[in-house]
């Protein structure tokens, strides 16, 4: 999978080396920029994946170059890192066209849950269709049910959402920011983990029906649906 | 916006026009008692004139000569003057009129001065006339009246009374007339400025009075107010400008050691913890920077759209109902469907997230936490109510403060900002927050402006991004 390639624009040599690390370990090849100038034009020369994008560099904001990437004729998915990483800052960017938006300071393990979950979104089919099917576990889009083997799962409209995302992301670590963004659509940090609890519901009732672990938990930041695999490795249950 | 203060015009007016009128209406009184004093001093003056003659006359010649001065005078008008002296029969000797008065005792006595003196009627024809006058019994018998008509000084004074009326009628309008154009003239300028304080409490700290500055006293308020705003103005953009540099400057340091910690093996625990605290650390940070964005966008109308409150609140109510449930507390939920308000979504569903979080976290098993939004008659009003333990009396008036925290909370994770944000995003979206008196627990409630359900509005649960 190396011919991914990442295109990092990012002063900070520490957080371009860290994030050059995360983007290595997930196959792809990081390729770091530190100007925005330099950053636009090796947007225009090659074909990249996903561009990290800081917001804060010398010569303006970030987000203004989101623009300018897309006229070079790139169609990268844009992740913005930035230390402008309130909510009020992170909808502005995601409303000015970024795809996804990180706060620094970021743990690696959430930049790599997003950098998994931009790239995934590259090759995805569009689910369309009506049937997900995971083995035993089936979800039905239109009537937006959950069935595993024989038996039905009677999940909330909240639940079914939550396991959607889960099923789009199937394998993959997927962070409790990332539902509280993509499920509830809200930007701030609550300061409790109310995601957790609602997490910690669907699960057991997927483990009720089907007799074994669902929904893990992922070491430190969020969880893996593996509907299907054993546990990887990482992960506790 | 404030209350303004409709009746201050009114009043200025008033107490201005009063206040000439009283000053007015004094000076009359005490001309009319003046005048009313010097004629009545006139009359017994022309009384006293009228008995020194008698007197001179008595004196030399007694009643002959009395007589013969009457009878001179007998052509008088006794409208001005009356003189009557009788015989021991009561008999007219001589006189201007031919009756001595009913019921009128005659003093004995041959004294011509004016002692007795007395008022008294007498029916002149057909007119009734009012007298000052004296009346004597002189020795032997003959009966002597000396009396000045008052209607000439009545009808003067009554003159004076029906002209100070009318000047007094005509004063009060003429002074309200000018009290009115007075404060019209202080309280336009006045209004003025309230209008450029109301733009700005509403928000536009850019708002400044159009046209030149007079020079008096109003033209210099105007012109301090607006170096006072402009101040604000540029301490402000200043704040702005030091919120992002302290996110910058602050974050990419923490953000280097969070990557630096993903290198240390083996110290699990240890790393989390230091985690966990870093996250609390931007927690905080964030929260004061929010509070701060949240107070220098108050009112402003950027960035804000409509947002239905009831879907909102019922989504943010839906995430805590399990966390609460969990805990064991009775969750409930009262919403009036379809109320919409102008504001940003993400910070009124942070606003009601600190408020359940706050209840649920602060209230004990067994007890009760509702969310309640419903259309007041001018506002939406969006309440959190619990059962739990409420706030303590010392930290009441300053809960919504930053880094206020009750003593016996000190053991609970927090910061005491979360209050504070919800203060702050309330007063972006001009929302008015109140502590609700309760019995037991602790009550707030936000009460939103109104705004019109869009046309377009579809019911319906929003779909995620």
């Amino acid at each position: 999978m190396t011919d991914t390639r990442i295109l990092i624009v990012e002063d900070d040599s520490e957080t371009a080396a860290a994030i050059s690390r995360t983007v290595a370990e997930l196959d792809a090849e990081p390729i770091v920029m530190r100007s925005f100038d330099a950053g636009l034009e090796a947007a225009g020369l090659a074909d990249f994946a996903v561009i990290v994008l800081d917001r804060t560099l010398p010569g303006g904001d970030g987000i203004d170059t989101i623009p300018r990437i897309r006229a070079k004729g790139s169609n990268a998915l844009i992740l913005v890192v930035s230390a402008l990483g309130r909510a009020a800052n992170k909808i502005e960017g995601l409303d000015r066209g970024a795809d996804d938006y990180l706060a620094k300071p970021f743990e690696p393990d959430e930049l790599k849950a997003r950098l998994r979950a931009l790239l995934r979104r590259r090759t995805m089919e569009v689910l369309d269709n009506d049937l997900i099917t995971f083995g035993d576990v089936q979800i039905r889009m239109k009537a937006r049910t959950v069935h595993i083997g024989t038996n039905h799962v009677a999940v909330s409209p909240k639940e079914f959402e939550l396991i959607t995302y889960f099923a789009q992301n199937a394998g993959q670590t997927v962070t409790r920011m990332q539902l509280l963004e993509n499920v509830w659509n809200l930007h701030f940090d609550p300061q409790t983990n109310v995601v957790d609890v609602h997490v910690g519901r669907l699960r057991r009732k997927l483990e009720a029906a089907a007799g074994r672990p669902i929904i893990q938990t992922a070491r430190g930041e969020g969880y893996v649906f593996a509907p299907t695999a054993p546990a990887p490795t990482g992960v506790e249950s | 916006m404030l209350p303004r203060p409709g009746p201050a015009s009114l009043r200025l007016t008033l107490a201005v026009a009063a206040g000439i009128i009283v000053i007015s209406l004094a000076a009359m009184v005490a001309q009319y008692r003046l005048t009313e004093r010097s004629l009545t001093a006139r009359q017994i003056e022309l009384l006293q004139s009228d008995m020194d003659a008698f007197a001179a006359l008595y004196e030399q010649r007694r009643i002959p000569a009395l007589r013969q001065a009457m009878e001179f005078r007998a052509g008088t008008d006794p409208f001005e003057a009356i003189f009557l002296l009788q015989d021991k029969a009561g008999e007219k000797l001589a006189g201007n009129i031919e009756t001595w008065p009913e019921g009128l005792p005659a003093l004995a006595s041959d004294d011509f001065s004016i002692t007795g003196l007395r008022q008294f009627n007498v029916i002149l024809g057909e007119t009734l006339t009012s007298y000052q006058g004296v009346t004597r019994m002189l020795p032997g018998g003959f009966p002597l009246l000396v009396a000045r008509g008052t209607g000439e000084v009545d009808r003067t004074l009554a003159d004076l009374r029906q002209m100070i009326w009318v000047v007094a009628a005509f004063m009060v309008l003429a002074a309200l007339a000018a009290g009115w154009v007075v404060a019209r003239l202080v309280l336009r300028r006045i209004e003025r400025l309230n209008g450029l304080a109301d733009r700005v409490a509403a928000g536009d700290l850019a708002a400044r009075l159009p046209g030149p500055r007079s020079h008096d006293e109003f033209g210099a308020l105007e012109g301090h107010v607006h170096q006072m705003l402009d101040r604000i103005e540029t301490l402000n953009r200043a704040t702005h400008r030091l919120s992002d540099s302290i996110a910058h400057e602050l974050r990419t340091p923490l953000n280097r050691m969070m990557q630096k910690l993903q290198n240390l093996k083996g110290q699990d625990a240890e790393i989390a913890a230091i985690q966990s605290e870093m996250r609390g650390t931007i927690r905080i940070f964030d929260s004061l920077l929010d509070i701060s964005s949240a107070e220098a966008q108050s009112g402003s109308a950027a960035g804000v759209v409509p947002v239905d409150l009831s879907q909102c609140a019922a989504e943010v109510f839906e995430l805590y109902e399990p966390l609460g449930e969990d805990k064991g507390l009775n969750m409930s939920i009262h919403i009036d469907p379809g109320l919409w308000v102008l504001g940003d979504r993400n910070l009124i569903a942070q606003l009601l997230s600190n408020l359940l979080d706050n209840a649920i976290k602060f209230t004990p098993e067994g007890e009760s936490v509702t969310l309640s939004l419903t259309e007041g008659p001018d506002r939406h009003l969006l309440s959190v109510t619990d059962t739990g333990p409420g706030l303590p009396a010392e930290i009441r008036d300053e809960a919504f403060e930053r880094f206020v925290r009750a003593e016996r909370d000190r053991t609970t994770k927090g910061h005491g900002l979360g209050l504070a944000l919800v203060q702050a995003i309330a007063t972006r979206h001009g929302a008015r927050l109140r502590l609700l008196p309760v019995e037991k627990g602790f009550a707030v409630e936000t009460a939103w402006p109104k705004l019109a359900p869009p046309a377009a509005a579809a019911p319906g649960p929003e779909s995620p991004a």
